[in-house]
């Protein structure tokens, strides 16, 4: 009270002078005074200050002993108390059954005492007189002991190693009966930091543990607990102040360590990469798309567009399978050709090769087709023979086509003496030898020959009707591949075209045989590679002929066949400069390539190189892979 | 148990007319063979219908009876705070208050010792019937608060809420009582309040005096209830180990 009484009146208010503070003086004198004289007055007599039970099953009832000065009431108080049971108060005042269990001026009523709720009423009596009255019921005087065994148990820390965490543990009054469940307890924590004043307070628990967070890890902290039971107001004693001192940390801990993220940045770098590739992959550029991922080249014949081969232009196509290296291996040996000869067992009286080879003519449109229709025995059959593929295998019959368009110069010698055959009645022995050779390209040509053949026997029927051998008046048709020798430059060197169809009417027997023959055949050229010897051959002899159509090649590269009208014009245009090629010139038996112009022209050198086998000069046509490569450095 | 009850059941028709009893026996025959067919051979008194799921029940069924019981408990002082605070002033009604409550003549348990040597089912009795008695008392409560004069709203709202409550409180203690101790049902013993009078009485002073003596009352008997029901509670369904 008395410091109540300082506490509004000593506060200074103002610089207002001394007198001001005098006057305070005295009142808090005074103040202080008739606290004083309170205080005396009130502890003059006896008064209950608190009744309590801490358990519910015993109370005890303390007061004050208002003797202040001197000895004047000393030891005369007493307590009665009556306790009113069933419905009257028939009951005497009773005298405290112990006035020394609870200290001093106090009286305890242990468990047989007590009963619970029963109303009460106790009464001080001080030298016989009444002094103080209380009337209460032992349940609404609960107030639990202190909680007793606090501990407190690291939690955690957290990751700046500022604040950490932790757990506190008590037990609960151990005279209270919590267990059998007589009375409910709850508690309070209240917690400061060592330096401070006020006391943090937490909610009430029902259960004896409760955690503390962010605590700071560079104070220390008292703890303390109280309880009461639940439902009532009260509450019971402090526990003993418990001290939390947190485990110091390094002071460099507090820096946050800063590592290289490494593992982030692998990450983002393997993502970034992932979203890139995923774009170049599913983007429409193609260029990139070529960098990235190559196309895988199919296999496929060098040289050879296959969309070229499904338009369907065969010259040009022909035109490439000629001056490709591929067919190199498709050059057979004569032994293959020899053997995929089928005989015609009814022509056995001719024997020869001539017979042999009028037979394959008259027969080639239908052997061919034949043949190429799975007629099959035995033969060295390449892939060129497969039936299912006659129309859609461009590459086989390119193959084909460029073995046989190769072997074509060989087959015009052999075809032009075909031609002769009726007429002249040579030995063929000169293409004994070649007519084998010659007639294979015929049948593997036979496909080629299908679309031509009516153009051609349309204009060559009136010769090939003379030939009695040449029943078919296709088998002229069948030597369509040659190609057309469209320019001879001045070096010597033929200019081929493809595709152009010599439709001259001439007949090749009209020539001189070996010559003129060779010559002839020249226009009936298709898509084949030209002998330069035929063409020199033919050059010489052209300016000697003059009633015929001459072997010069139309200067017309844009023309795919070459009427008899256009040959004759040009008949006489080239003579002079044809004439500059000397016969005396080793002729070779083949051409190399030397200029590719368009796909329509080439331009062939007339290379001399030597022949080391008498075997090339068999032919005036194809070499063979190997030949070839003997040859050629 | 059977015999008993079929005992007890002719006994108590003896004044009605025999096709009465005949029809009360036939149906208590049907109960029984009900009883006999649908239930287990073996009946632990605590949990008839089979242990594991009596026992569940019986502890949600508790949980339930204590908040209620704690709940009346905490509203019942809240309002006797109120009252007091604002009615029973300076008026030494506190000296005063010390007469009985009408559910005093019921014998309770008053300490610890008693209330452990008292049988489960007689205790659940017990607080039945001291719920029973408060039936009354509070509906009176209710009405006579509401026909006061500047009717307080914290004591009329607490004093319905208590009401409703406090029938809830019945229902689910007899429910335990069914899983406890079924197959007894004992008659509706409970004590007569006849304080209404008092209530309506002209002087304001003795009105006063009856409003506070009644939620004293009600506080004490609500604190006695809730004790009850956590020491059964502990006892029954966690085996004096809460």
């Amino acid at each position: 009270m008395i410091n109540d009484m300082c506490d509004s009146a000593c506060a200074p208010e103002g610089p207002t002078g001394m007198d001001l503070w005098q006057l305070l003086l005295t009142l808090a004198v005074a103040g202080s005074g008739s606290a004083f004289s309170g205080s005396e007055d009130s502890s003059e007599k006896p008064k209950f200050t608190k009744c309590r039970s801490p358990e519910l099953e015993t109370f005890s009832c303390h007061w004050t002993d208002g003797v202040r000065h001197g000895l004047k009431n000393a030891g005369s108080v007493q307590l009665f108390y009556i306790r009113r049971s069933t419905q009257e108060w028939t009951q005497e005042w009773k005298e405290c059954p112990d006035y020394v269990s609870a200290g001093e001026n106090s009286c305890y009523f242990n468990s047989s005492y007590t009963s619970i709720w029963i109303p009460y009423c106790i009464k001080l009596t001080s030298n016989g007189g009444t002094v103080d009255q209380k009337c209460f019921s032992v349940e609404e005087i609960v107030q639990p002991d202190p909680p007793i065994g606090l501990n407190w148990t690291l939690l955690n820390i957290s990751l700046t190693g500022i604040h950490a965490d932790i757990q506190v543990r008590w037990e609960p009054p151990p005279n209270a009966d919590v267990q059998k469940g007589w009375i409910v307890l709850e508690y309070e924590l209240q917690y400061k930091e060592v330096n401070e004043s006020q006391w943090k307070m937490m909610d009430p628990v029902l259960s004896t543990s409760v955690p503390v967070y962010s605590l700071r890890l560079d104070k220390e902290y008292e703890v303390r607990v109280r309880s009461r039971q639940r439902n009532s107001e009260k509450y019971g004693e402090f526990s003993e102040v418990l001290y939390v001192t947190l485990p110091q940390m390094s002071p460099f801990a507090c820096e946050e360590d800063f590592q290289f993220p490494w593992f982030l940045i692998i990450i983002f770098g393997i993502f970034g990469l992932t979203m890139i590739l995923f774009l170049f992959i599913f983007s429409k550029q193609q260029r990139i798309k070529m960098l990235i991922l190559p196309p895988v080249p199919v296999p496929k014949i060098k040289g050879i567009d296959p969309d070229l081969l499904k338009e369907g232009k065969l010259e040009e196509v022909n035109t490439i399978l000629a001056i490709h290296d591929n067919y190199k291996p498709e050059f057979y040996n004569d032994d293959s050709w020899v053997e995929f000869i089928e005989l015609d067992i009814d022509d056995l009286d001719e024997k020869t090769e001539g017979s042999d080879t009028d037979r394959l003519l008259s027969n080639d449109h239908e052997k061919s087709l034949n043949i190429l229709g799975a007629k099959d025995d035995d033969s060295g059959r390449t892939s060129c023979y497969e039936p299912d593929i006659l129309e859609t295998d461009f590459n086989a019959s390119d193959v084909c086509d460029g073995t046989s368009e190769v072997a074509q110069p060989q087959r015009l010698k052999g075809e032009v003496d075909l031609l002769c055959l009726d007429q002249k009645n040579q030995n063929n022995s000169p293409s004994t030898d070649t007519t084998p050779t010659t007639q294979q390209p015929s049948i593997i040509l036979a496909k080629e020959n299908k679309p031509r053949p009516l153009l051609i026997s349309g204009t060559e029927s009136t010769q090939q009707a003379a030939h009695t051998q040449l029943s078919n008046p296709s088998s002229l048709a069948n030597i369509d591949f040659y190609a057309q020798v469209s320019d001879i430059t001045p070096a010597g060197s033929v200019v081929l075209s493809p595709g152009q169809k010599n439709k001259a009417g001439i007949s090749p027997c009209d020539m001189p045989p070996e010559v003129a023959s060779l010559c002839q055949a020249n226009f009936i050229m298709d898509n084949a590679y030209f002998c330069e010897a035929d063409a020199k051959k033919c050059i010489t002899v052209a300016p000697h002929v003059e009633a015929e159509s001459r072997v010069e090649p139309s200067f017309n590269q844009e023309d795919i066949y070459i009427t008899t009208e256009s040959l004759t014009t040009t008949a006489g245009q080239s003579g002079t400069t044809e004439r500059a090629v000397s016969s005396e010139m080793p002729v070779p038996d083949y051409t190399s390539i030397h200029i590719i112009q368009s796909p329509r022209g080439l331009v062939l050198n007339a290379t001399a190189l030597p022949l080391p086998d008498k075997e090339f000069l068999s032919s005036c046509g194809y070499v063979s892979t190997d030949q070839l490569n003997k040859i050629m450095p | 148990l059977w015999r008993r009850v079929f005992l007890e059941s002719i006994a108590t028709m003896d004044n009605k007319g025999w096709s009465l009893k005949a029809g009360s026996l036939l149906l208590l025959l049907l109960l029984v063979s009900d009883l006999l067919l649908c239930q287990s051979v073996a009946s632990l008194p605590i949990c008839p219908s089979g242990a594991v799921n009596c026992q569940v029940s019986l502890r949600d069924l508790f949980d339930r009876a204590v908040i209620l019981s704690h709940y009346i408990h905490n509203l019942s002082s809240e309002m006797f705070n109120e009252f007091d605070k604002r009615y029973a002033q300076g008026r030494g009604f506190i000296t005063k208050a010390i007469n009985s409550c009408h559910t005093s003549s019921l014998s309770t348990p008053e300490d610890k010792e008693q209330a452990q040597q008292i049988h489960h089912e007689d205790l659940l009795n017990l607080i039945l019937r001291v719920l029973r008695s408060w039936n009354d008392p509070l509906y009176h409560l209710v009405t006579e608060v509401r026909g006061m004069q500047e009717a307080p709203d914290a004591i009329l709202s607490r004093a319905i809420e208590i009401e409703e409550q406090n029938r809830r409180l019945l229902e689910g203690m007899e429910k335990i009582v069914g899983q406890v101790h079924p197959g007894i049902r004992e008659n509706e013993v409970y004590s007569v309040w006849s304080g209404l009078p008092s209530l309506q009485m002209a002087d304001e002073d003795t009105r006063l005096f009856a409003f506070y003596n009644l939620l004293h009352c009600l506080r004490r008997d609500s604190h006695k209830i809730d004790n009850y029901l956590k020491l059964l509670k502990c006892r029954i369904v966690y085996d004096s180990n809460c």
